[in-house]
């Protein structure tokens, strides 16, 4: 029962992100501050959801997280696209675990 | 274009994205499974989340012991990018009943963002972008659900191997905007320090929140106006 209330949470408030700017927009903000924290939200907070928490992706083999993520940082500046970014790290792992 | 001709050029579209929703749709359900909810519980996140990301960091959460409240608040606050998003999509469809913008908006992604703001504007209609998310949706769903049948029996290795998946995502959503615009990275490197100092001090799951809105709040003031790939 606990989850499906969280389930239901997540559903709400993730829906009210998306139908937000179907209610609202024509009502154009004159606050250029406000849009621009919202603009950079995802930055940070994609960041926050990184750094450290990929250092514990496995509590007993760090490495995993540290390889892990530097694999997908240098793909990524490679302007490799998602997906090869992606499968890039995951293969990386595979190996190590694999050794 | 008939309506029948644009949601199908949508679906050709999205097919490549497929690659890059399958992997973490099915690192999702292992992990989900692993974290103890059943397989219903976990297809029913997907069917009606519809957020990838959100959707393993709960897990996630739930692993390491958070509660329902944490949870849903760090899914509405790291959700929150859909604002910006479906604003630019909506854009583009202003002519479209509200009842129709109120369904399609479900779909509104990180991909199918991507996908639709990058084609032609000519070709942004309600029709094509239903075909976009109509892709994202079914791998979304139906990768969870392969992804459960699939955790019984996938090598351990595999399921391990999965968790970086959604590291990953994040650090390829993020690092071409860094390249861009150097100021971001400064953003990152800060954020991330505020990350460390406030899982001093509280749960992860809060200290994540925190430092998300400290870091997007101090950004105001040193990151230039740019954001071509998010406000255009």
């Amino acid at each position: 029962m606990k989850i499906f209330f969280l389930i239901l949470g997540m559903a709400l408030v993730t829906y009210f992100g998306r139908i937000l700017p179907v209610l609202f927009l024509g009502e154009k903000t004159n606050r250029p501050r406000v849009e621009k924290f919202l603009s950079l939200i995802p930055y940070s907070a994609m960041t926050a959801l990184v750094f450290p928490g990929v250092l514990s992706v496995d509590k007993d083999f760090m490495a995993i997280g540290v390889v892990g993520a530097l694999t997908a940082l240098t793909l990524s500046w490679l302007n490799m696209s998602i997906t090869f970014v992606v499968i890039g790290a995951i293969l990386v792992n595979m190996l190590m675990y694999a050794m | 274009m008939e309506k029948k001709e644009q949601y199908l050029l949508g679906v050709k579209t999205a097919l490549p994205v497929i690659l890059g929703i399958l992997p973490v749709a099915v690192a999702f359900a292992v992990l989900s499974e692993h974290s103890g909810l059943t397989m219903l519980e976990t297809i029913l996140m997907s069917t009606l989340v519809f957020a990838g990301a959100s959707q393993i960091m709960a897990v996630s959460m739930l692993v390491a012991g958070a509660g329902i409240l944490p949870i849903v608040l760090a899914t509405f606050i790291l959700n929150f990018r859909h604002v910006i998003m479906g604003t630019c999509v909506m854009n583009r469809m202003l002519a479209t009943p509200m009842w129709k913008r109120a369904i399609l908006c479900f779909g509104v992604t990180d991909e199918s963002f991507a996908i639709f703001t990058t084609t032609e504007e000519t070709n942004n209609t309600p029709y094509y972008f239903a075909g976009v998310i109509s892709v994202t949706y079914s791998t979304w769903v139906l990768g969870t659900i392969a992804g459960c049948a699939a955790s019984q029996f996938l090598p351990v290795l595999v399921s391990r191997s999965l968790g970086i998946a959604l590291f990953a995502m994040f650090i390829g959503l993020v690092i071409p905007n860094v390249r861009k615009n150097i100021e971001l990275g400064f953003l990152v490197l800060l954020t991330a320090f505020l990350n460390v100092i406030f899982n001093c001090f509280m749960p992860s799951s809060w200290a994540v929140i925190c430092a998300t809105l400290t870091g997007a709040f101090l950004g105001i003031f040193f990151v230039k106006e740019h954001q071509e790939e998010i406000t255009k």
